[in-house]
């Protein structure tokens, strides 16, 4: 690809039309995600908390409902979100909304079951510890188990973000304007040169992800040394 | 009411695009489950090159989206194959086995199923590192203790217990390949979402159609999950008479 042609397309892959006009391409991409990432791990926390303190009624529609969202693809929930809300409450949702929408309840799913693993193995002795110590329920959860289960889930959650940045490139498939959708924009534009377009594209990606997964794990570790202390003397109060 | 549901015709437009959704993930799932095997078997290499390649192969392919390795190989890697290779590959080939008709697929189809194979390869790779990974090293010397080489050590000690650890990871990995595969109507191949979209422009009756193809994604879903189920349901019974 002729040097000037691809130093000419960068800045709508990297920010769309954005001082001109809307947002998009690699900034959107980061906006889908970041704003999915942090739904999904509220959504995730709750339901995850919700499994892990719900009795066998609440349970199986819970597991029911959340295995329903671990099934389907993401593009088919999109499509339930940008299609179906629209003709039943006769309100006109924007694309953007739609995919937020549907990429953080497909990550709050997964994320779920992380966080009841997290919560179950921190151990029953945690729990009647705090409980012993007179916290209620919820505030030996709040304050004695949640802590400890957060540092176990951890990965899951890196792994879980790095997927939502990947998945909001099916925005495309609704037109939002994001990195995929320009990536096409700009192929069409320029015709003859596909291979350069999504090997720049899906190297853009590559930063991206490899990126968060570097930061937050590094991040993650440090948090976990500094906390290692503690952990290194628990046995030896047991003994 | 009857009014209401789908007409015959949309429906059998929806089940063509579940058996293509079939077709494209059972093909891939095959072609997927090999290269991973081969590349968690360079990664145990000697060589470092081979190493060091198949941590770049999974590193590029995990880190960026299916949506655009698709777009690639439809629209990029077509520009790489000589005019008559192109031509082939659009036009209609017919092979006759007995009674059987087998149809080449169409272009998308295959760059369809390209996309999905490289993609999927490398999540099973490296499931399958971890379940060599998982093995023992005791098992290994053991093996070579009893004068075994290291290839029939890897062959007939290693291997066995390393499938079988990443069996329950790798039922989830052919889970996430019908999922994936509906990424495939971005490139144009008319599976099951293509087909609920179709027939929803249609008909304007969205929740039919999609009603329709989510059920049908839940049941291929859930048909894994019991295979997986029953697997290690006799695994364990095996394990358990030994």
């Amino acid at each position: 690809m002729p040097w000037h042609l691809f130093v000419a397309n960068l800045p709508y892959l990297l920010v769309g039309a954005f001082p001109q006009g809307p947002l998009g391409g690699a900034a959107l991409t980061l906006v889908l995600a970041s704003t999915s990432a942090v739904a999904s791990a509220v959504l995730g926390l709750a339901l995850g908390v919700a499994l892990a303190l719900a009795g066998p009624i609440v349970r199986v529609p819970l597991l029911l409902s959340i295995g329903f969202f671990r099934a389907i693809p993401v593009l088919m929930l999109i499509f339930w979100t940008y299609f179906l809300l629209p003709t039943i409450f006769h309100v006109d949702v924007p694309g953007l909304a739609a995919v937020v929408c549907a990429l953080s309840l497909i990550g709050g799913a997964y994320l779920a079951h992380s966080v009841h693993a997290g919560i179950r193995a921190v151990g029953d002795a945690q729990w009647q510890a705090g409980l012993s110590l007179g916290f209620t329920r919820f505030d030996a959860l709040r304050y004695v188990v949640l802590p400890q289960a957060l540092r176990i889930m951890a990965p899951s959650f890196v792994n879980q973000w790095v997927t939502l940045v990947k998945d909001t490139s099916l925005a495309y498939i609704v037109g939002v304007g994001e990195l995929s959708f320009v990536a096409t924009q700009v192929n069409n534009r320029l015709m003859i040169y596909p291979i350069p377009v999504f090997v720049t594209v899906g190297f853009l990606y590559l930063v991206l992800c490899t990126a968060l997964d570097r930061i937050a794990t590094h991040w993650l570790g440090r948090t976990r040394r500094a906390a290692s202390p503690r952990t290194v003397l628990a046995p030896a109060a047991g003994d | 009411m009857m009014n209401d549901w789908l007409a015959p015709k949309y429906l059998l437009w929806l089940w063509q695009g579940f058996e293509v959704t079939l077709a494209l993930s059972l093909s891939a799932g095959v072609a997927a489950t090999a290269g991973g095997l081969v590349l968690a078997l360079l990664a145990d290499a000697r060589a470092r090159f081979a190493r060091r390649a198949v941590d770049a192969y999974v590193v590029a392919f995990r880190n960026t989206p299916l949506l655009v390795q698709l777009l690639f190989w439809y629209f990029g890697a077509a520009t790489l194959l000589p005019d008559a290779a192109t031509q082939w590959l659009n036009a209609a080939h017919v092979v006759h086995i007995g009674p059987l008709a087998l149809r080449w697929p169409s272009f998308e189809f295959v760059a369809g199923w390209v996309g999905l194979t490289c993609y999927t390869a490398a999540f099973v790779a490296e499931e399958f590192r971890a379940g060599i990974a998982g093995v023992a090293a005791n098992q290994r010397l053991a093996a070579f203790a009893l004068g075994l080489t290291p290839r029939d050590a890897f062959r007939y000690v290693v291997l066995p217990q390393a499938v079988r650890i990443s069996l329950p990871p790798l039922f989830g990995q052919s889970m996430n390949l019908v999922k994936n595969s509906s990424l495939t109507m971005a490139i144009g191949l008319a599976e099951l979402s293509y087909a609920s979209r179709q027939v929803e422009t249609e008909t304007f009756k969205t929740f039919e159609a999609f009603g329709v193809a989510t059920v049908l994604y839940v049941a291929a879903i859930a048909v894994i999950e019991a295979i997986s189920l029953v697997v290690a349901h006799r695994r364990g019974r095996s394990l358990a008479r030994r």
